[in-house]
């Protein structure tokens, strides 16, 4: 519940908060509704939906992660995967002792283990990454993927060989919603981190240095560690998802993270965070959403309308377009992304005056900045 | 001991050498003048002095230490704080983010400890923002605290790129072209700002500056550099008339008509104030440490609105 005012809220730049009425907090309160009842009720009501809703909150929790790789730090990232797939492969491991329900001890401890491991991946990338920029670590990190998903992951004891790895939920968290309730509260945890690497001296120092590394060395900020920290919480974030992913799935398996699976995976994290803002939490949530919901969507749109066979024959192509088509939109038309349009809003939740006028538009800038994102 | 040592400084590009066999110092509370033609090479000196590039001989000391191989971060940290000729700030953020990117080495809390939030963060985020606040009202640029950089003017960049020079409290302040972009009005006025921000807060500065009567005005000491060498060091008004000094800025011509082309008004203006200047004998001395070896030339100056 915290959590998901927090999304809507978005504190970006810690506003001085104009003098809010209890009535206009009620009228905030009374508009968060059809968020809150998208979030819970409709997951809720159809496993399925519920199902679907996991995997978006894990996008999401991806997406923070590249937030603050790309958004913040300004460091591309085709290897985001990787992180995911460590994070699944750590928790799925430390959970397997051969039992069918995972003891909630062992569980909380490969959840954990699963962002510490892929924090541990992410530094290693990191430490290569701080020597490189721009398309140089575009292709590093591409090849950081694939050589951990070819290399790490078809590890067949680590693996499960051919059946994949089961990875078993503790018994409480069984029910698909209950399990979506543990997912939230991993994003909120995401969220949380993300808010106080904004509010304070990290965000600070991260952004200084994507916008200039010179400028951020005279102010104090040591550039190439705090790189490496923006590589490592990165990693964290997305390693705590692939922990929930595993568990979602109920099993790791190298295939959803080799070759083509890989790949895709990686041009989705990297569109979802352009698509929806570098930089803007509420933006590259809701992005992030979309695109896991995106199969759904279109299978039951696909379903109603009778093209199901067809679509499901050229699924792969027309999410791609798709993605495409958004990303050349916002590259065009709206450097800011999905954030720079929703602005208003959250700054009106978050107490500010709903105004379209953004005092300069700080996301476009962030575009313009980070330079290697637009290498 | 100087606040800032640089013994036989050289640098090199290529075949090139930028900054040849280049001493200077500067003294605790002096405002040190760092001049020369374009190309001469006192950005490069500065680059040096800051540790964003690597001398290929000589060294620098800050307070007698050697830190010529230290990065420029932590030599922010050390208190030396920098300007850029360009205006060296964060673009896509706001004044006020700005002046708490600024104050990054004062945060005093761990990278890893902010992430959880803890109520001292909070606390200490409060602190920074008041300093903030204070350093705006300071330089008369409270109305701009929430404006994004991009949408203000020149002149008022330079100035807030001062005041995130200051917002770390800097004991040693390099400023790269502190008046470009800047008419006389408003450069004469930087010159009073400087003076009077010495007086505050004791801050020691070195500056490369080419407007001549704002050296004239503010400098304790001037090096004028050419092709890297050091041509003339000296009180400004000895160097001004220094034929050589001339000579690298106008190509050979003879002092007089430095005169000519340098505004005349100006320069009567700026020697005006210098007389009256020297009139003001009272000298403050900062409160905690005085001058270990004293001001060069001509001492310790009140700002020139307090000296009626």
């Amino acid at each position: 519940m915290a959590a998901q005012t927090e999304v809507m809220t978005g504190f970006d730049h810690m506003p001085d908060r104009a003098r809010v009425s209890l009535g206009g907090w009620a009228l905030r309160g009374v508009c968060l509704l059809p968020v809150l009842a998208l979030v819970f009720a409709l997951p809720y009501h159809s496993d399925e939906w519920t199902n679907d809703a996991i995997y978006a909150a894990i996008f999401a929790m991806v997406g923070l992660s590249m937030n603050v790789l790309v958004g913040y730090t300004g460091q591309i990232s085709l290897g985001q995967q990787a992180f995911l797939g460590i994070g699944a492969l750590t928790a799925a491991n430390v959970v397997n002792t051969g039992t069918t329900a995972a003891d909630p001890f062992t569980f909380a401890i490969g959840i954990v283990a699963g962002a510490l491991v892929a924090a541990g991946g992410a530094a290693f990338l990191g430490v290569i990454a701080l020597r490189v920029r721009g398309l140089y670590l575009a292709l590093v990190t591409l090849v950081f993927g694939s050589v951990t998903a070819d290399a790490v992951f078809t590890i067949s004891s680590l693996n499960g060989q051919d059946a994949g790895l089961p990875a078993y939920r503790p018994t409480a968290l069984q029910g698909n919603f209950a399990f979506y309730v543990f997912a939230l509260a991993m994003v909120a945890v995401c969220i949380y981190v993300d808010v106080w690497i904004r509010r304070s001296k990290v965000g600070r120092g991260l952004i200084a240095l994507r916008d200039n590394e010179l400028v951020a060395s005279a102010f104090g900020i040591n550039v190439l560690g705090y790189k490496l920290l923006g590589f490592v919480v990165s990693g964290a974030m997305a390693g705590l998802a692939g922990g929930v992913y595993a568990f979602w799935s109920q099993e790791f398996s190298d295939k959803n993270f080799t070759s083509g699976a890989g790949f895709s995976l990686a041009l989705i994290f990297v569109v979802m965070v352009v698509v929806g803002g570098l930089g803007s939490r509420a933006g590259v949530i809701a992005a992030a959403a979309f695109f896991a919901l995106l199969d759904p969507l279109l299978t039951g749109f696909a379903h109603h309308t009778g093209w199901l066979n067809w679509y499901t024959d050229h699924k792969q192509y027309i999410q791609n377009v798709i993605g495409a088509v958004l990303l050349l939109q916002t590259v065009i038309f709206n450097p800011g992304g999905l954030g720079q349009v929703l602005r208003p809003f959250t700054q009106w939740f978050s107490g500010k005056r709903f105004s379209m006028h953004d005092e300069g538009d700080a996301a476009g800038a962030a575009l313009g900045g980070g330079s290697s994102v637009r290498a | 001991m100087s606040v800032l040592e640089v013994r036989d400084l050289t640098i090199r590009f290529g075949g090139l050498t930028a900054i040849d066999n280049v001493s200077l110092a500067v003294n605790e509370w002096e405002i040190v003048g760092l001049m020369g033609p374009n190309g001469a090479g006192k950005t490069t000196a500065f680059n040096c002095i800051t540790g964003f590039y690597k001398p290929n001989a000589g060294q620098v000391f800050y307070r007698g230490e050697d830190v010529t191989r230290v990065p420029p971060h932590r030599k922010a940290a050390m208190g030396m704080g920098r300007t850029f000729q360009n205006v060296g700030m964060v673009k896509s953020e706001t004044v006020l983010e700005n002046l708490l990117t600024a104050q990054h080495t004062k945060a005093g809390y761990g990278a890893l400890k902010a992430l959880t939030g803890a109520t001292a963060i909070r606390q200490r985020e409060k602190e920074l923002t008041a300093h903030a606040d204070a350093i705006l009202e300071l330089l008369g640029l409270t109305a701009v605290r929430d404006r994004r950089l991009g949408s203000l003017p020149y002149g008022t960049l330079k100035l807030l790129e001062l005041g995130c020079a200051l917002a770390s409290d800097p004991d040693l302040l390099l400023l790269d072209e502190p008046s470009s972009g800047m008419g006389p009005e408003e450069s004469h006025e930087l010159g009073e700002r400087l003076l009077a921000l010495r007086q505050a807060l004791g801050v020691t500065m070195l500056l490369i500056e080419h407007h001549v009567p704002l050296v004239a005005a503010v400098c304790d000491y001037v090096y004028v550099l050419n092709f890297g060498k050091l041509l003339a060091e000296g009180d400004p008004d000895h160097v001004r008339n220094h034929p050589e000094v001339v000579a690298a800025y106008l190509g050979g011509e003879a002092p007089e008509e430095l005169e000519q082309t340098e505004a005349p008004d100006e320069q009567a203006a700026a020697a005006d104030e210098l007389a009256e200047v020297a009139e003001v004998a009272e000298v403050a001395e900062p409160a905690d440490s005085g001058p270990a070896t004293g001001v060069r030339k001509r001492g310790l100056r009140r700002p020139r609105k307090e000296a009626s």
